[in-house]
């Protein structure tokens, strides 16, 4: 299937849905769904068909340049998790979003945004890419402020940054052009190999402020907690799962499809080489939000800031530049994806039933009402954990194995703290909402809809499914590797061949199950308990206050003294001081224009004086 | 065939180690406050009690979450060598540790994690909020000793350039022990091992006088039990991985277990005369001299390198 | 462990368990909690028979009322009895709880514990001495030997009984009747 015809269906879907919009609720709805479905058919299909034949130029003659798209492992990887989060997003907003407003509008900018990001990655040449990823952002932008109010705010806030970090590109698309005279990814491989490494730099840089804007890595990573408490959660999850994504897709794109392997790895010297100093910044973007994330009460607040400390994982294991961590930084991004995307479902459920609470002071208990959704939580949590059995645990143990191979023990530190960090955090998430006593006020709250439940335990499956057998996804970054020239890595189905430090994920799957079974079984031997409501609970000896008998407001308060003083936002509080004295200058510019004709007079005059004067006295002209 | 016994006996050896232990921790420090105390074997006689009590459940989640802690206790043990050699010794035998090839350190880390987790989810399960009190307390205090833990294990890892706890254990019989060469190390672990074992001075976690005995403030009966026997196997994983990263394992179990005996009463000695602190300060005293000198010890590797 | 022990030790290990392994909620009511200190640390050691305090009612199995019991600590005994696992034993310590004691013409404490729950074995006196503590722990083994203690078997037969007698003290108790079954607690209700 050409890369062509995924497009078609994609932008086809945005457009017809929207127009299906205007005619009936359930033909939108429908249409939506089978369009999302539709194209993770088409991508699964096209599997395996790269090369010339899948190289499509749709037009031939723009300014002088061809606009291309093509399809090769990178494309085709990221194309099928774009797609299947996407979809299992639309699935679940059929009921999430049910009555609301504007609903037309809102299918039709989810497909759109699917339609932007399968843009970019199947683009061939630099210029579709830019036309593609301005179709992303400003789709984006549309969904992040569809809920009004505070929502225009973060919407704002994150357009303005995107909008920095698309100049940014644009500068370095077209320095690529006035260099090279080409805008084909192809070809800019070959040719960029010739230049110094101080342009190289250049190119990075400028690239990579875009990408970094959209991946929120750490100075640039302001917009993200905002848009996230503001967005609808089906919307949270595709915007956490894969949007922010797509800047993994840059750097892999630039640094390795590009600029490529052996000119990274030299680029600089000694600590301030190119591909040490990205490393520190993943590593800082690990552990500053994930304690972040500790303080946070909106349960979509808190795992908006994991997204942010989740992504400083992918940067540490691609910035190294060997098999294992590039492997690992990959296969990361799909699988933060899928618990990211299952927990901000798992929120949106819970939301859902509720009505609209997601304080996590104010919650608690649902693990009686909502036992899919607890499931969700627990499987996400897991993931994000990264627990043995789980897809989270065999990418860090990549990216682990990496670090301390690679001789760098204190980011591996960094690492390791960040993820006792998110353990704490994800912890008070799980319990606040779904253990404790459950408030008289939730004594009624339905199990989540069966279309909620759908993507919930697909997500699940999916968690599982690439802990234990971590072949599946590798096998496709392998072949993604192979393009860039990295070393093969020896693969099993079940984790990594290589003596002592193999990773065999079946043997310990076998063993927890047989441990689970024995304990089972050593628990029927003892007297089998018996079940109490949850009034019938320890409390010295007095009946349990009904709604007060629950824990959860500052969980972990001895820590929160310690620390909150210094997790601040200080960047955030940067930019807004920065764009408030920005406004003062305007402010100042705009008094130039006073209104009276005479002072215009005036300026032209004094202007023309000053040309006269310089002339006679220097006799420029 | 070899590998089925020892994935029926490391387990077996970390229950029959783990509960005697139990029992003799409760006799030392008897001892030491100048008491009889309880018979060896009284943690037995208290499992058997418990298993025969009818207590209560509050859902599924409450039992499952003992049970993972359990299962993921055991499972652990299997990823631990409980000595032996493969250079030829007198009386040693063949490395015991069924599932040396399947991670390493990092996976006996990470499934450490089972335990508190299990418990903290059947705990949550329980609605009450001393059991809620409880857990916040102990994944705070995890939080505490994992600071130190991870640079002491980082800094193991790089001095014998390997994530293989075998190999580690290896290289320390051919060389010198972990205890000379990574020495300010094994004294910040060993700093931090009261606080892993949830023995005094931080035994905070299941203060029974201040928050009811905290996670398991609803737990009787089987469950109880259950507990017991994890709290048993915790105890010998902690001191068993103590020994494998400083104490050059054993060529033989036997040696293995006298070294094990020996950690074990020295941490022992710590819990009968010491108080128990707050959190905080466990969270400061912890981040403060083991993260120190487990810092200190790690730079000087890194640099040595 | 002497010989005809191991004996009876295979024959029914649960009991012998729950005789050699007594953990004991002590519900300080009154002055008599002055004498358990002593109990368990090292002066007379409780913990050489085994029997150690512990925190939450559903951990342990020997339940003691140490001094008189007001009305108001009634309602907290009840529910701390209820909530303890099968099998348990109750004893009652000092002379307040036998039989009022000296507050037994007070209006607000009541005069026979039994009534209320089922008490398996007394410690007389005002105060019992700590040695008192350790003769009724022996003698509360000859009664679980014998199958005598079986307090908690009469409170579930006679459940309607006792909750009668509980709410002829309290017009309404704060919680519905948690034990031991929805059966006999509907029955209780009539």
């Amino acid at each position: 299937m050409s890369p062509q015809a995924i497009l078609i269906t994609a932008f086809a879907g945005a457009g017809l849905v929207f127009l299906a919009g205007k005619v009936h609720s359930h033909l939108r709805d429908f249409l939506a769904v089978l369009s999302s479905l539709a194209l993770v058919g088409l991508i699964a299909w096209s599997h395996g068909q790269y090369g010339p034949d899948n190289e499509i130029v749709y037009v031939p003659d723009f300014l002088g340049m061809e606009l291309a798209l093509r399809l090769n492992p990178l494309a085709w990887f990221f194309a099928i998790y774009i797609a299947i989060i996407n979809a299992a997003s639309v699935v679940f907003s059929l009921s999430y979003m049910k009555g609301k407003e504007k609903l037309g509008f809102y299918y039709s900018m989810m497909l759109l945004v699917n339609a932007g990001m399968l843009g970019i990655v199947l683009s061939g040449d630099f210029l579709s890419f830019y036309i593609f990823w301005e179709i992303m952002s400003w789709s984006t932008y549309l969904l992040i402020s569809y809920r009004r109010g505070p929502a225009l705010h973060a919407g704002m806030k994150y357009i303005i940054m995107s909008l920095v970090g698309s100049c940014a590109m644009l500068v370095g698309i077209l320095s690529l052009y006035a260099q090279f005279g080409t805008l084909q990814i192809a070809e800019l491989g070959e040719a960029i190999a010739g230049s110094s490494s101080g342009y190289v730099l250049f190119i990075l840089m400028a690239m990579g402020i875009a990408f970094g804007v959209k991946f929120a890595i750490l100075p640039l990573h302001t917009w993200m907690p905002d848009a996230h408490s503001e967005a609808v959660s089906p919307f949270s999850a595709v915007l956490s799962g894969v949007l922010v994504r797509m800047g993994m897709y840059g750097f892999l794109l630039v640094m390795y499809s590009i600029v490529g392997l052996k000119t990274i790895l030299n680029l600089g010297a000694g600590f301030f080489n190119f591909h040490y100093i990205l490393s520190w910044l993943g590593a800082i973007t690990i552990v500053i939000p994930t304690f972040i994330a500790l303080l946070q009460n909106d349960a979509k607040k808190l795992l908006a800031w994991h997204g942010i400390g989740q992504g400083g994982y992918m940067i540490l294991g691609m910035a190294f530049g060997t098999s294992l961590g590039v492997a690992g930084g990959i296969f990361h991004t799909i699988n933060h994806g899928s618990y990211i995307a299952l927990l901000f479902l798992v929120v949106g459920a819970v939301e859902y039933r509720t009505g609209g609470v997601r304080d996590l002071n104010r919650l608690g208990g649902l693990i009686q009402r909502m036992p899919v959704a607890f499931f969700g939580c627990l499987v996400g949590i897991m993931g994000l954990i990264g627990m043995p059995l789980t897809n989270g645990f065999v990418s860090k143990w990549f990216i682990y194995k990496t670090l301390i191979t690679e001789g760098h023990p204190f980011l591996a530190f960094m690492a390791f703290v960040g993820t006792w960090g998110t353990i704490l955090s994800v912890y008070k998430l799980l319990h606040n909402m779904f253990l404790g006593q459950l408030p008289e006020k939730y004594k009624e709250v339905r199990k989540a809809p069966i279309s909620m439940q759908i993507p919930i335990l697909f997500f699940c499956f999916v968690i599982f499914l690439f802990g234990v057998l971590p072949g599946i996804p590798l096998r496709a970054i392998q072949g993604i590797q192979d393009t860039m020239g990295f070393a093969p890595l020896q693969l099993t189905m079940w984790g990594l061949a290589s003596g002592a430090g193999a990773l065999n994920m079946l043997n310990i799957c076998f063993a927890i199950v047989i441990a689970f079974a024995v304990v089972l079984l050593l628990m029927r031997l003892g007297a089998k308990p018996r079940r109490v409501p949850q009034e019938d609970s320890y409390a010295a000896g007095s009946s349990v206050p009904a709604g007060k008998y629950h824990h959860s407001v500052e969980f972990y308060n001895p820590l929160y003294q310690m620390i909150s003083p210094y997790l601040k936002d200080r960047v955030d509080q940067f930019y807004y001081w920065a764009a408030d004295k920005a406004q003062g200058v305007f402010e100042l510019t705009r008094r130039i224009y006073t209104g009276y004709a005479g002072t215009y007079v005036l300026y032209i005059i004094s202007f023309l004086a000053l040309l006269i004067f310089l002339q006679l006295a220097w006799e420029i002209w | 065939m070899t590998g089925i016994i020892q994935i029926v006996l490391s387990p077996l050896i970390a229950f029959v180690v783990g509960v005697l232990f139990l029992g003799l921790a409760r006799k030392i420090i008897a001892r030491v406050h100048r008491r009889y105390g309880p018979p060896i074997y009284q943690p037995v006689i208290d499992v058997v009690r418990m298993m025969s009590q009818r207590s209560i459940s509050h859902g599924a989640l409450f039992e499952l979450g003992v049970v993972l802690a359990l299962a993921g206790s055991l499972v652990t043990v299997m990823l631990i060598p409980l000595g032996g050699t493969e250079a030829f010794q007198p009386f040693a035998h063949s490395v015991l540790c069924p599932l040396s090839s399947s991670g390493g350190l990092l996976v006996v880390m990470y499934l450490m994690l089972f335990g508190p987790l299990g418990l903290a989810l059947g705990a949550g399960a329980s609605a009450n909020p001393n059991a809620s009190i409880g857990v916040s307390r102990k994944m705070l205090l995890a939080l505490a000793y994992e600071v130190p833990f991870l640079l002491v294990i980082l800094a193991v890892m790089s001095q014998y350039g390997s994530i293989s706890l075998t190999e580690i254990v290896a290289r320390q019989q051919q060389a010198s022990w972990g205890v000379l060469s990574v020495p300010l190390s094994a004294v910040a672990a060993f700093l931090i091992l009261p606080a892993m074992l949830g023995i005094r001075p931080f035994d905070l976690v299941t203060a029974p006088q201040e928050i009811a005995s905290g996670p398991l403030a609803e737990y009787g009966g089987t469950c109880l039990a259950l507990i017991t026997v994890q709290k048993a196997i915790h105890l010998f994983v902690v001191i068993a991985l103590f020994v494998d990263l400083f104490l050059g394992g054993g060529v033989n179990l036997a040696t293995f277990l006298v070294k094990m005996l020996a950690v074990f009463l020295a941490v022992e000695m710590i819990n009968a005369v010491l108080p128990r602190v707050k959190i905080e300060d466990a969270i400061k005293f912890c981040w403060k001299w083991p993260t120190a000198l487990a810092f200190v010890q790690m730079t000087i590797t890194v640099l040595s390198k | 462990m002497d010989r005809n022990q191991i004996a009876k030790w295979l024959k029914s290990p649960a009991k012998m368990a729950n005789k050699y392994s007594l953990h004991a909620v002590y519900f300080c009511t009154g002055c008599g909690i002055i004498e358990i200190p002593p109990v368990i640390t090292t002066r007379w050691d409780a913990e050489r028979f085994g029997i150690i305090p512990v925190a939450t009612p559903r951990q342990g199995n020997l339940f003691m009322i140490t001094g008189y019991v007001s009305l108001k600590t009634l309602k907290a005994i009840i529910r701390t009895y209820e909530q303890m696992p099968d099998p348990k034993y109750t004893v009652g310590f000092g002379s307040c709880p036998i039989n009022g004691g000296m507050y037994w013409d007070s209006y607000n404490t009541i005069k026979h514990l039994d009534r209320y729950i089922p008490v398996d074995g007394w410690i007389a006196g005002c105060m019992p001495r700590p040695e008192a503590v350790f003769i009724a722990i022996t003698h509360l083994w000859t009664l679980i030997d014998k199958g005598k203690a079986d307090g908690y078997l009469r409170y579930q037969e006679n459940y309607a009984a006792y909750r009668r007698n509980q709410e002829m003290l309290f017009a309404e108790l704060e919680w519905p009747p948690l034990y031991p079954c929805d059966s006999i607690a509907e029955e209780a209700r009539k």
